[in-house]
């Protein structure tokens, strides 16, 4: 219990400064930035404290905003989707009943990828929308919500596909 | 009512989660709205104490990688001041041969510069969709405060939005929050400066009366402004502007300040600003 806490505070800590240190710089034509820490919600196993999963996607998103000098947009967007991952998981993962179930590409990849694609579009939906109450273009933010979501959703395949290896040593 | 409140307490516990979720949400919207506006805290900033130092330490790697480019540019700056220099130095030198002449010119000693300037590195430029935001590592101690521009060696960069003890948050043009009125060098009508959202290079000089006409590369400069200096540079005319309001003209311009490679800039203290603005207030 103890070396799993461990682990997901060095994760939590690892994405924000891969986030904010790295990923925020880039930006592919202008239209596509990474959002990458919403991982670290996907990752966490199904049967965690759902008080834990809201505060932490909370401070999470809350200490990405200060970092961005955007205040409530990315905690907002967090927070709602730390709130929706519960039912989210219990559509696409029905099958499994192992309780500590992480969810991971390599055993159950079909079901790993929709759920991450339904997390990551719904995510990158609602930063955009709420960023849009101050500033609104229909057509830009739907290319930017689109090609946000797919450089993110590369990084989650290439980033849990390296890490499943790391573990099982192959 | 035992048996009652025990279920309403079991509701809390077993439902808190939601109820918790909701709370967190409707505080985020709350800064969502609050913050948005120029009243910002320090605290929710990257000028605070913990990202601002985080962001001047990849500051330090990362501008290795723009060295040769700032370079250059340093140079060439260089190069136009020698240039100034010398062309003022041989005016001075005529009026000086002329003895009689310099009499007028001789300075008033309690006049001073009324802008002064103040070096600042930028430790970050933060893109998120459109909400683009400059972290610079002067603050408060360095006299550094809030609504003062600020500049690059091209040109304007933008105002800086809040400042803590060592470190400011500056708005860039490229926001779309950003207002300036600006104007073609050669003309006296007045537009303003707004950006689109798309592309950190460019931004439109918009409201111009519609007889106004441009040639290519045609400077545009601020105009009335309470933060920058008459005639500063902002950017070079490109072509005709795309425009809502048939009753006005639009230029798409260049901008003179290149915001991926920015790492120097100058923070521009006007001495007079608070006098200027009390006086402006009192007539209100």
């Amino acid at each position: 219990m103890k070396i799993t806490l461990l682990r997901e505070i060095v994760w939590f800590v690892a994405l924000i400064l891969l986030q904010t240190l790295v990923l925020n710089r880039i930006s592919v034509f202008g239209i596509a930035i990474p959002v990458l820490y919403i991982y670290f919600l996907i990752k966490l196993p199904k049967n965690r404290n759902l008080f834990y999963v809201v505060i932490s996607g909370f401070l999470m998103g809350l200490i990405i905003d200060i970092f961005l000098n955007t205040p409530g947009i990315n905690a907002a967007a967090t927070t709602i989707i730390a709130t929706l991952r519960k039912p989210l998981i219990d559509i696409f993962f029905s099958k499994v009943e192992y309780e500590d179930f992480v969810p991971s590409i390599y055993t159950e990849t079909g079901a790993f990828l929709r759920y991450s694609v339904v997390m990551v579009l719904l995510h990158q939906t609602m930063l955009f929308f709420i960023e849009s109450f101050t500033f609104f273009n229909l057509t830009s933010t739907l290319i930017r919500i689109g090609a946000s979501s797919v450089l993110t959703l590369i990084l989650i395949v290439a980033l849990d596909s390296l890490i499943y290896r790391r573990i099982s040593g192959i | 009512m035992k048996q009652c409140m025990r279920n309403l307490f079991n509701f809390i516990i077993r439902n808190g989660w939601w109820l918790l979720a909701v709370l967190l949400i409707v505080f985020s919207f709350y800064l969502v709205f609050t913050q948005n506006s120029y009243q910002r805290s320090v605290y929710l900033s990257s000028a605070n104490r913990v990202s601002a130092e985080l962001y001047r330490l990849s500051g330090k790697v990362t501008s290795y990688f723009y060295m040769r480019k700032n370079n250059e540019e340093l140079l060439t700056q260089n190069a136009k001041l020698q240039n100034e220099l010398q062309t003022l130095k041989s005016y001075l030198n005529n009026l000086v041969l002329d003895s009689i002449q310099t009499n007028p010119f001789v300075d008033d000693s309690t006049m001073t510069a009324r802008f002064r300037f103040i070096p600042a590195n930028v430790v970050n430029v933060s893109f998120f969709g459109s909400n683009n935001y400059i972290t610079l590592d002067k603050g408060l101690q360095e006299g550094v405060k809030s609504d003062m521009g600020v500049v690059s060696q091209n040109g304007i960069v933008g105002v800086v939005l809040t400042a803590s003890d060592h470190f400011s948050v500056v708005i860039p043009i490229v926001n779309p929050k950003f207002r300036l009125s600006g104007k073609l060098k050669n003309s006296d009508n007045s537009g303003s400066i707004v950006w689109d959202g798309e592309d950190l290079h460019y931004a439109q000089l918009e409201q111009l009366p519609k007889h106004e006409v441009f040639n290519k590369g045609d400077t545009v400069v601020t105009s009335f402004s309470r933060i920058f200096p008459k005639d500063m540079v902002i950017g070079f005319v490109v072509g005709q502007g795309k425009t809502n309001d048939d009753n006005f003209n639009a230029f798409k311009i260049r901008l003179a300040t290149d915001f991926h490679s920015l790492q120097h800039v100058f923070v521009i203290e006007d001495i007079y600003y608070e006098e200027e603005s009390i006086l402006e207030k009192s007539v209100e």
